[in-house]
């Protein structure tokens, strides 16, 4: 048969794909990734988009977690001083209860009872980053305020809202507990325990102290179980955190097995491409040295 | 049977050996040029001539151009396939970037970054600067629908571009082929050889087959060249010029001698052109229109049934808001955050508090629902990543499968074709000893001669 006697077309088409898998594989090594553009694995790319998006969540998620987890540390050391100065409060009761002391002995009990209430007003009023913790959604003022005809009586005027966070696909956390819940429960209110007691005390009647005293009791476990949603939902979150940290680590580690370059085979691939492309380059510069028109004189 | 008779069959040799060495100069000398076939001199035994018949000589019966047509064909067909897939594939590769996974401000990146921007916003719903990154993520967003819409539209406007010089180029190549053809049939007509004309034909298809496809049918009138489907472009020797006209999309058409013939170009550069133009981009522009569209209806509706932080209704947060007419052509490249102050945002459902965040909920729904054409919105990016991807995949790999196969067949081409110099050389070292052979049989006559004419004479004069 016949030899096609213009091979340089078939040399310079063998050159093109030597370098081009050469180009390929340097590419490969110098992005790190074996799909650098939608037509490279159109596949792969589609995935990677969903998992880019997948990882955006997941950081997102944990970034909520971890400015929850301030927020609710916040509340949880301020219900911490809540429950010492109610238990201050209730000992102050039980020691008036007794019966043994005078009524300025009683008077100074009673001052200390109010001071604590005075303090309490200001940690129901506790606020982080200009929102107050404990006004349900509407924190943007006090939530709790003196009444304006009978200043002994404290006025929640938050509302009893919760907001939701999302910490994960489908899950979520209550980021707040409304004061309704903790101070203000009714037949637990913190305020009108120790209104209660200060004017027990300053009427230095015994069973009314008691009776009094029986009610910061219970205000105090009502306080009580608001921190145990505290403490129970910082420590979801410090789960979950740990979750979206494994999560992450399998999306990244999928994102590899979709587009990241296998350096080893890469590297070959470089070495193999260029062999191809520096023997062609020699058999083409050896070819057409001889000729017949050599020999014909 | 005599001397006279040998003298008139070596000046046939003589003659027939100084065709064939011509058309192996011709031969060497075309070696490289495009459309050229190796030529061969057919020679075959003359009339017998003499008493009994005994000389016989040598005639050149005719000049043969080695040209396998079916094979040029076949060549001119698969050039016009490679070509369009590698014109469709660097038509749609700068606007591939845009879907690509890395790129920071394509659409589905800044889509993921208003849902973090909601979610941050939802840990702190009152809070101002969370409430005007929201707003400034928006913007994010339409910003990227209007620079990959821009992208697509710039990509179509060069192909369209693109589209016009292509059509310039054939209309010089048709009107070439009409005049060569008109010659090829007056040398027939006269019996003249006509493979010059036909190599010149020849070299002008194959350069006709790299900017579109087409059909040729042999006729009485030399040939006749038509699209696909059967619109004359060339017949015998008259050329329907090719012209372009802007149609309702605003990019111009193809016409030959009045007839559109847009939709039947599927090959060659100008088919590439087209079908990037017309299919891919047209395709792409009109999903992101949509996605633009639905992306911002699906929000404005979350957003209008809530309450922004004063407490009023909530506004539209994307341009084009809800309208009835359904519409969403242009809707990419016209989307806009309406609103001016992240204080607008409806963080809160209906009545809600200022530091309600409940209808965030709603709005961070809309990430997992499917709300664009029944997809969520990563995965109607990621539907176009993928469709963007695989066209031009697609189009490399049937570019280089047709490469491939066209390699093959200019190797058979050229097997055939080809002028080989060994072989030319070989050749006239034949013809050249032929020559020589018919030269001395001349001067062996001449002498022959000679003596016959001095017989008898006493002193010859040698």
């Amino acid at each position: 048969m016949r030899v096609n006697p213009n091979y340089s077309a078939d040399m310079i088409n063998l050159m093109d794909q030597a370098q081009q898998a050469e180009d390929n594989a340097a590419q490969e090594l110098s992005t790190g990734r074996r799909v650098n553009l939608p037509s490279d694995n159109p596949a792969a790319e589609a995935s990677m988009i969903g998992e880019n998006s997948r990882s955006a969540a997941v950081d997102q998620y944990t970034a909520n977690s971890d400015s929850l987890t301030d927020v609710l540390n916040t509340a949880n050391s301020t219900l911490s001083s809540v429950n010492t100065l109610l238990q201050r409060a209730v000992s102050l009761g039980v020691e008036g209860a007794t019966g043994d002391m005078n009524q300025t002995d009683l008077n100074s009990i009673a001052e200390e009872v109010s001071n604590i209430k005075s303090q309490m007003l200001s940690l129901a009023n506790t606020s982080y980053a200009g929102h107050y913790l404990f006004g349900g959604t509407a924190n943007s003022s006090a939530p709790y305020v003196a009444d304006a005809t009978n200043p002994d009586q404290i006025d929640y005027v938050g509302n009893s809202q919760q907001n939701k966070v999302q910490i994960g696909t489908g899950l979520s956390v209550s980021a707040n507990l409304p004061g309704s819940s903790i101070f203000s429960q009714s037949g637990a209110n913190v305020f009108d325990a120790l209104q209660s007691l200060v004017t027990a005390l300053q009427a230095g009647n015994s069973s009314a102290i008691a009776t009094a005293q029986t009610s910061v009791s219970s205000a105090l476990s009502a306080v009580g179980t608001a921190q145990v949603f505290y403490g129970s939902t910082v420590d979801e979150l410090s789960t979950n955190e740990t979750y979206l940290s494994q999560e992450k680590l399998n999306i990244t580690t999928y994102e590899n097995t979709l587009v990241s370059a296998d350096t080893a085979a890469a590297a070959t691939n470089v070495t193999q491409a260029e062999t191809a492309l520096s023997t062609t380059v020699a058999a083409a510069a050896k070819m057409n040295q001889v000729s017949l028109l050599d020999y014909l004189q | 049977m005599g001397l006279t008779a040998d003298l008139n069959v070596s000046v046939q040799s003589l003659l027939a050996s100084t065709e064939s060495m011509d058309v192996t100069t011709t031969n060497m000398a075309n070696m490289n040029t495009p459309g050229y076939a190796r030529r061969r001199v057919v020679l075959e035994e003359s009339a017998p001539s003499g008493d009994d018949q005994s000389s016989t000589g040598v005639d050149v019966k005719t000049i043969q151009s080695l040209r396998d047509s079916v094979l040029d064909l076949s060549i001119n067909a698969n050039t016009a396939q490679q070509n369009l897939n590698s014109t469709l594939s660097s038509s749609l590769a700068p606007i591939q970037v845009e879907f690509s996974d890395t790129a920071t401000g394509s659409i589905g990146a800044s889509i993921d970054s208003f849902f973090s921007s909601l979610q941050q916003l939802s840990t702190s719903p009152a809070d101002a600067s969370l409430r005007s990154g929201v707003l400034t993520a928006a913007a994010n967003v339409a910003s990227s629908f209007q620079s990959t819409a821009s992208a697509v539209t710039q990509a179509q406007q060069q192909a369209d571009q693109s589209v016009v010089e292509s059509t310039g180029d054939a209309n010089s190549l048709l009107q070439q082929i009409a005049s060569t053809n008109a010659q090829i049939t007056t040398a027939q007509n006269l019996g003249q050889s006509a493979n010059s004309d036909q190599d010149q034909l020849s070299s002008l298809l194959s350069q006709l087959s790299a900017i579109m496809d087409y059909k040729t049918v042999n006729s009485s009138d030399g040939f006749t060249l038509t699209t696909a489907n059967g619109v004359p472009l060339v017949v015998g020797s008259k050329a329907y010029s090719l012209t372009n006209q802007v149609n309702s999309t605003g990019f111009n058409s193809v016409y030959a001698g009045g007839t559109d013939i847009t939709s039947t170009i599927q090959g060659g550069n100008l088919g590439g052109y087209l079908q990037a133009r017309d299919q891919t981009l047209a395709s792409m522009s009109s999903q992101l229109d949509q996605f633009a569209y639905q992306f911002a209806q699906a929000v404005n509706s979350v957003q209008t049934a809530g309450s922004d932080a004063t407490g009023n209704a909530g506004a539209a947060l994307f341009n084009p808001p809800d309208t009835t007419s359904g519409t969403a052509t242009g809707a990419a490249s016209a989307i806009a955050v309406a609103l001016t102050s992240g204080s607008q945002i409806a963080a809160a459902s209906t009545g809600g508090a200022s530091g309600d965040g409940s209808n965030l909920t709603n709005m961070l729904n809309l990430q997992s629902q499917e709300v664009i054409n029944g997809s969520t919105p990563t995965d109607a990016f990621s539907n176009l990543t993928f469709e963007i991807g695989n066209t031009i995949s697609q189009a490399n790999s049937n570019a280089t499968a047709t490469g491939n196969i066209l390699t093959q067949l200019q190797n058979q081409q050229g097997s055939i074709e080809g002028v080989s110099l060994d072989e030319e050389s070989s050749n006239l070292l034949l013809y050249q000893r032929s020559y020589q052979a018919a030269a001395k049989v001349i001067s062996t006559v001449d002498t022959l001669m000679g003596n016959v004419l001095d017989m008898g004479v006493t002193n010859p004069g040698y």
